[in-house]
């Protein structure tokens, strides 16, 4: 998929452009809004990442103007003016997401896997992890074709957060801040996460072994599929 | 007490001195006036008598062959009187004294005068008496006491006009100005009318003040907003790094660990930041207040993303909501963020196997809710400034937070008008007792 990433400040678009080619992503990059309203005019991009406070031109104003010459694109606001009139107005304009700096990459990610679902159906949302079935349209877990109840909806989240991400550790930060991100509160080093993953293995042990649901000592957690 | 009220009981007691101490001098005046009023009628009398006796003789008065002229008025209160003198004396006096009249006694005030006439001595006695004199006295009093009660009133009066016309823009003033929660008030200035050039300065002066407050708040506000927002842009960029370094295959684990502990200091430096920024854009008023949910639905959405906290110290959740009512316009994602960090502090200050009760009540036209918890408590010294940013209590340092979870709480009550109340105890725990006014 082709990536547009418009944004001034240098050491991050590099560090975007490092991290979505490393997913199999092909990244352009502009640093300014004039090289980019020249691109979007020429190319087709199936993500287009806005930063709105670009020095040069009115970010809002940008993805008017690419949103006439790259009506399929998928668009993500990228800022750090977290005002909520912009995050309104962006999303009034046809914006698929809104991202406040500073974000994490994962998260960003995780945005353009569920825009990507939603906009070009992919279908493949049942995952099959050892014994069990996970239906991440209908957010269930299936062992032996019933449904284990007792996952909670935050259980679940971190669950489908880690099969997203599948093969790759997530550190707990990465984890909580999925969860509890749009939480303001004076926390900043909580081992919460751990408890729920403990919960969560209690619950599916009681079917099967969920060895797929490894622990990375140090530094997070990992759910392996082979592929 | 009001100037208003000093100035007057100032004019009333003064006056009243001064009416006390006429009334106490009246009569002395009004006696010493008469006295002198009658000792020039007394002069000129004797004049008068001197005058006759020049011009016609001595004869006028005393017959040859009779040594003493007396003559009476009807009621015997004046009488002349010449005879001869002969002790030969000079006298020319005024004194009180005794005179029998035919039958009476009567009290004179009496001038002696002798003069010479014919190579004769003669002694000129002139009396008024001294009750015609004091019939006088009682009348002239009465009428001097009623002029001055009178003119005191007015005096009064008009006092009290003039000084409620004068003192009235200060009124305006304090009123419309200094007064509760009006102080300081960034509305628009708008000058209280006065002749006064004092009340002029004190308007404009307290004006000024407002203003130079108003600028430092909005200064203070902008800076950390802007600062806030500054901040983020490097604090993604350090993320964005810290992450790609963590995906390298070339990095060792050890290193990772080192990269895990950058993005915690990281994330430190983050929620005080996001936390400031919030903070402002409350202080700023740019959150909107259109939504309306209901006291039950909103505890239990925060009760959803906390309860996994419960479990480290195997603490029990009591939520007892006895009469439920919709909140209406208010912003609930502040709302649930002042929740959350209330129940988050009474998870985080409780002690093993405590509890945490959260209570809804309605209380007349307040609305209450009450967090309970049986936690460290809070010592009366430091109550006071709980709310206060980056203030971290000793007890609380072993916790890792940074001072703002309170502070938040108290911007989001402030904006929605919540009252906060804490009462707590050392070592038995705090309340935080929440009043929506649902007028």
């Amino acid at each position: 998929m082709n990536v547009l990433i418009i944004e001034d400040e240098k050491a991050l678009a590099r560090e975007l452009e490092i991290f979505l080619s490393n997913n199999n992503y092909i990244c352009e990059v502009c640093f300014d809004g004039t090289s980019a309203s020249e691109k979007v005019a020429i190319n087709l991009y199936d993500f287009i990442l806005i930063d709105l406070g670009l020095p040069d031109y009115e970010g809002l104003d940008l993805l008017k103007e690419a949103k006439k010459s790259n009506p399929e694109a998928a668009y993500i606001i990228l800022t750090a003016r977290a005002e909520i009139n912009d995050r309104i107005k962006g999303l009034d304009m046809g914006a698929d997401d809104y991202l406040a700096k500073p974000f994490s990459l994962l998260e960003l990610q995780s945005r353009m896997q569920a825009i990507t679902r939603r906009k070009f159906g992919l279908k493949n949302n049942i995952i099959e992890l050892g014994d069990f079935l996970v239906n991440l349209t209908d957010r269930v877990i299936i062992h032996d074709g019933t449904e284990i109840a007792s996952i909670t909806k935050k259980e679940f989240d971190l669950i489908a957060y880690l099969i997203l991400h599948k093969n790759r550790t997530v550190t707990r930060n990465q984890l909580s801040e999925h969860i509890w991100g749009s939480i303001i509160n004076d926390d900043y080093d909580s081992n919460y996460i751990d408890a729920h993953i403990k919960n969560i293995r209690k619950k599916l042990n009681a079917h099967a072994s969920p060895e797929w649901l490894e622990t990375v000592r140090g530094l997070g957690y990992k759910i392996k599929i082979s592929t | 007490m009001k100037l208003r009220t000093k100035l007057t009981l100032f004019n009333t007691i003064s006056k009243l001195v001064i009416v006390t101490l006429f009334v106490l001098l009246l009569p002395v005046l009004i006696k010493n006036l008469n006295v002198n009023y009658t000792d020039t009628r007394l002069r000129k009398q004797r004049d008068e008598v001197l005058q006759t006796v020049r011009r016609q003789g001595i004869g006028s008065y005393i017959q040859t062959g009779e040594s003493d002229y007396a003559a009476y008025t009807p009621i015997k209160d004046v009488y002349v009187s010449i005879e001869e003198d002969t002790l030969g004396e000079k006298l020319d006096t005024i004194q009180n004294e005794k005179r029998k009249v035919e039958a009476d006694t009567i009290a004179y005030r009496i001038l002696s005068h002798n003069f010479k006439a014919d190579r004769k001595n003669y002694l000129l006695e002139i009396g008024i008496s001294l009750d015609s004199v004091n019939e006088r006295t009682g009348p002239l009093q009465s009428i001097a006491f009623i002029v001055l009660v009178g003119m005191i009133i007015l005096t009064i009066v008009a006092d009290q006009l003039y000084s409620d016309y004068i003192l009235r823009p200060l009124g305006i003033i304090i009123k419309t100005k200094l007064v509760g929660n009006k102080f300081p008030n960034f509305g628009t200035f708008k000058q209280v009318e006065t002749s006064t050039d004092d009340f002029q300065h004190l308007d404009l002066s307290i004006h000024q003040m407002i203003q130079t407050i108003e600028s430092t708040f909005q200064k203070e506000r902008e800076f950390i907003s802007n600062a806030s927002h500054e901040l983020m842009t490097p604090i993604s960029i350090l993320q964005s790094k810290i992450e790609n370094m963590f995906e390298e295959e070339t990095v060792a684990d050890e290193l990772k660990v080192r990269l895990l502990e950058m993005q915690r200091i990281l994330n430190r430096l983050k929620s005080i930041t996001k936390t400031l920024l919030l903070i402002s854009q409350i202080e700023n008023d740019q959150f909107l207040k259109e939504d309306n949910i209901t006291v039950s639905a909103l505890l239990q959405e925060v009760y959803d993303e906390i309860s996994i906290r419960l479990q480290d110290k195997n603490l029990s959740f009591e939520m007892a909501v006895h009469d439920d009512i919709t909140l209406t316009k208010v912003n609930k994602f502040l709302l649930f963020n002042l929740f959350f960090n209330l129940v988050n502090n009474a998870i985080k200050y409780n002690r093993e196997n405590g509890t945490i009760t959260v209570e809804g009540i309605k209380e007349g036209n307040n609305y209450v809710v009450n967090i309970i918890d049986t936690g460290i408590g809070i010592s009366t010294t430091d109550l006071p400034i709980i709310f206060n940013r980056f203030k971290k209590l000793k007890q609380a340092l072993q916790q890792d937070s940074f001072g703002l979870g309170l502070p938040i709480v108290k911007s989001i009550a402030d904006f929605h008008h919540i009252k906060i109340e804490v009462i707590s105890e050392k070592g038995v725990g705090s309340m935080f007792k929440l009043v929506f006014n649902l007028l």
